[in-house]
């Protein structure tokens, strides 16, 4: 390439294009520079100084995440003074991180441990310079242990740059430096989505989910209850990955064998209750443009989504579609129509869900989210308050049980879900990728005002990992402009359209996280393009696989509005499947 | 430091950037500090003019919890930015201060001439409770009459000990000195 430079790592010529950095650089080189601060396309800013390296001519040692490799350039990599300057840096570190790695949520999977171990630190030559942090441990969905952060600044970037929120920033100066919502509230008490995406860049175990395996367990081994369990499309595609196996492998056979083997009574899937979405959904679409009804129509399957609009554009909410998420709607069935069908006592039955997400944790604690118990109140039955859902652990919640049991992942059979709510459809398996929801909306709502299959099915218009994306259907003559967005500042950008009165959609997916659910804030640590990229390779891959690939093609859905619901946007949807917003106030 | 001027807002929309409005009683106190901030708009550091500007004009002199929602929603900047730069900078208060306000220099000077000394006398004669060497040292007595901080150098070492009485520098000061200057300020009632 004409562009290119060439430069010198340990001796060693490298050619790499101009404004690579020397980190890069040396990653072409086949050299592994330790990082902590710095985190491929989320954050830069040098402060954690691990990633050291000795320039020939030069006095001090360069931070090589942010310094320019230029030609002709001689670094060293790992000089005995690029080595040293590591392991007393990692050891300032760890003077004022606490020794619990024994009993820490990340261990195996921290990132500063692993660094610790590879400078070869042995010792903790520095005392500790800052007072001791209370942890913060009263939200739903995220806990924090400012105890255990090293003010990389990852979070505040996911959450600034990546999210729009801000719910984070620095705060206080010099040794009482730490990362604070704002007045040093909990989490909880800021204008935080739970979206997560801080637990999975955080290097450390300041910021995690909140754990509910012991919750879990403890439910599979009371004899009283009936635990059955859903899956979320984008565990398929990443749950292998959390426990060892290749990025993008699929594992719906091994992780259906899983769940039973730890004990769940029912192995469901939440893609049946995406199939109904897309039921509920494209008719609410069609109903609001019949009938002048508030466009564009936005999707609501993404909790942090649907905390961000509660709380930045609480004004736009009519725009929302009134459908619960598919894990909602899980819930409010599993309770009502499947237990009431396997006559089981709904108050005995405890749905776990399996998310991509953290923010599903907090969504499942919704108050108003008791509608099955509502519906057999109804009824006549007598019982205290239940929610629809009682678990929702993350991707990594799950592996972890999985290693707990002892259960040998890859070795497991390939097993089916059970029925009726394991059924599902391609369309259904897509709703973990960004625009996944949009293609498979189009395929139900083509077919269904045109009479005709959506041609070549596949939607490549909304598909792949452009921020905001575009399409135009032509359904017999009515071109419907349709946009999809993942992040929530993208989401930002087009609601602001709307605001302004120049959106030209009639229909929008948003989702909260980058890749959508198969980059999910609940997925496993350190994922980065590459990973989310073989994830959405995975789901659309069990797509192509599946016998039926449109939400109104599942014959369970369609059982399901015979024999219960009757017809989409029905007396028994609008109780169990609908669901009204309101203003988050922080 | 791009992110909060992309969301472009203006006033009006400032919701959409902080995630909290203020309450209807509170309109009038954020015309006030929106006409502070309208002032500033556009220019470099603007948020640490109107913060100074809001402490200034506080009876208290300090910026309340509600004041920094109250610029969040003027300037459509997060709460959580607001905050990191409130407690970034010293000259912010986030407490209500005293009318008289007594600076304690703990520079190196100063201290080896006595300083934390100096510290301790003013705490005790004004009733506060011991001081705490790793905590930044900032007391208000219960009546909002005095309080007395700590300040890293005011650039005065060849005349330490240094102590700031209501914005006035007392050079090498003494125990007794310090306590007829805060007798004096006590008789003087608001400054």
């Amino acid at each position: 390439m004409p562009n290119d430079i060439e430069l010198f790592i340990d001796n060693r010529p490298v050619r790499v294009p101009a404004g690579s950095t020397i980190l890069q650089a040396c990653k072409a080189a086949g050299v592994d520079i330790p990082t902590l601060c710095h985190m491929e396309k989320v954050s830069s800013n040098a402060s954690c100084g691990i990633c050291v390296v000795e320039l020939e001519g030069a006095k001090s040692l360069v931070r090589s995440c942010v310094q320019a490799a230029s030609p002709g350039l001689k670094v060293q990599s790992a000089s005995p003074r690029v080595m040293e300057a590591r392991r007393t840096v990692t050891e300032l570190l760890l003077a004022n991180h606490p020794d619990d790695c024994l009993s820490c949520l990340r261990n195996n999977s921290c990132e500063l441990q692993a660094i610790a171990e590879r400078m070869g630190v042995r010792k903790k030559p520095f005392p500790r310079t800052r007072k001791p942090a209370k942890p913060d441990t009263i939200g739903l969905a995220i806990m924090r242990d400012n105890d255990k952060c090293i003010l990389c600044g990852r979070c505040v970037a996911v959450c600034r740059e990546t999210q729009g929120v801000s719910a984070i920033d620095f705060a206080g100066r010099g040794v009482r430096s730490h990362i604070a919502p704002f007045m040093d509230k909990a989490l909880s008490q800021s204008v935080c989505v739970s979206c997560g995406l801080c637990t999975l860049v955080c290097p450390t175990g300041a910021l995690t989910e909140r754990d509910e395996c012991d919750e879990v367990f403890a439910e599979l081994y009371d004899p009283k209850k009936v635990v059955v369990v859903q899956t979320a499309p984008a565990i398929r595609a990443s749950l292998g990955e959390a426990l060892g196996l290749e990025p993008g492998s699929l594992v719906t056979g091994k992780m259906a064998s899983a769940l039973r083997r730890l004990g769940f009574d029912k192995v469901f899937d939440t893609q049946f209750t995406a199939d109904l979405t897309i039921m509920e959904e494209g008719s609410e679409l069609l109903h609001r443009l019949g009938n002048g009804g508030t466009l564009p129509m936005i999707t609501s399957c993404s909790p942090g989504w649907i905390n961000f609009i509660e709380t930045f554009y609480p004004s736009l909410l009519p725009h929302l579609s009134s459908c619960k998420s598919p894990q909602q709607m899980f819930g409010a069935l599993a309770k009502s129509y499947w237990a009431e069908k396997a006559g089981v006592d709904p108050a005995s039955v405890v749905v776990v869900s399996i998310m991509p997400c953290t923010a599903k944790k907090h969504e499942a604690k919704r108050p108003e989210m008791r509608d099955a118990w509502l519906w057999w109140k109804e009824k006549g039955a007598e019982s205290e308050p239940y929610f629809d859902v009682d678990y929702a652990l993350t991707t990594r919640e799950l592996a972890r049980m999985i290693r707990r049991a002892g259960i040998d992942f890859a070795g497991l059979p390939e097993e089916d879900f059970d029925d009726p709510l394991g059924r599902s459809t391609g369309a259904a398996t897509i709703f973990g990728a960004t625009g996944g929801v949009m293609e498979a909306a189009a395929r139900t709502a083509y077919e269904l005002v045109t009479g005709k299959a959506l041609p070549g099915i596949e939607l490549e218009a909304v598909r792949g990992f452009d921020g905001i994306r575009d399409a135009e259907l032509d359904m017999n003559g009515t071109k419907l402009k349709v946009a999809v967005a993942h992040t929530l500042k993208n989401a930002r950008a087009l609601l602001d359209g709307i605001a302004a009165g120049t959106s030209p959609y009639a229909f929008i997916e948003v989702m909260s996280c980058p890749g959508g659910c198969l980059g999910g804030g609940g997925q496993p640590v350190s994922t980065d393009w590459k990973k989310r990229e073989a994830r959405r390779q995975a789901i659309y891959r069990e797509d192509r696989s599946l016998p039926e690939r449109k939400s109104h093609d599942n014959p369970s859905v369609q059982v399901l509005y015979k024999e219960f619901l009757g017809k989409p946007l029905g007396h028994l949807s609008h109780e169990l499947l609908h669901t009204e917003y309101k203003q988050r106030s922080v | 430091m791009g992110t909060a001027k992309s969301t472009g807002l203006s006033a009006g929309q400032s919701l959409s950037a902080t995630g909290t409005r203020c309450a209807p009683a509170e309109e009038e106190l954020l015309r006030s500090v929106e006409a502070i901030a309208a002032r500033h708009r556009g220019k470099p550091g603007a948020l640490l003019a109107v913060l100074e500007e809001c402490q200034r004009v506080d009876p208290h002199h300090y910026l309340s919890e509600n004041t920094l929602c109250l610029i969040g929603q003027a300037m459509g900047e997060p709460l959580s930015r607001i905050y990191s730069v409130a407690t970034f900078y010293s000259y912010y208060n986030l407490s209500p201060q005293g009318d008289h306000v007594i600076v304690v220099c703990r520079g190196t000077a100063c201290h080896t001439r006595g300083s934390l000394g100096l510290l301790q006398e003013a705490l005790s004669i004004l009733g506060a409770s011991e001081y705490r060497e790793d905590e930044e040292a900032s007391f208000t007595t219960d009546d909002k009459r005095f309080t007395v901080r700590t300040v890293a150098c005011f650039g005065q070492c060849a005349l330490a000990p240094v102590v700031a009485i209501d914005g006035v520098i007392y050079s090498r000061m003494t125990s007794s000195a310090l306590k007829s200057a805060i007798e004096a300020s006590a008789r003087g009632g608001k400054k």
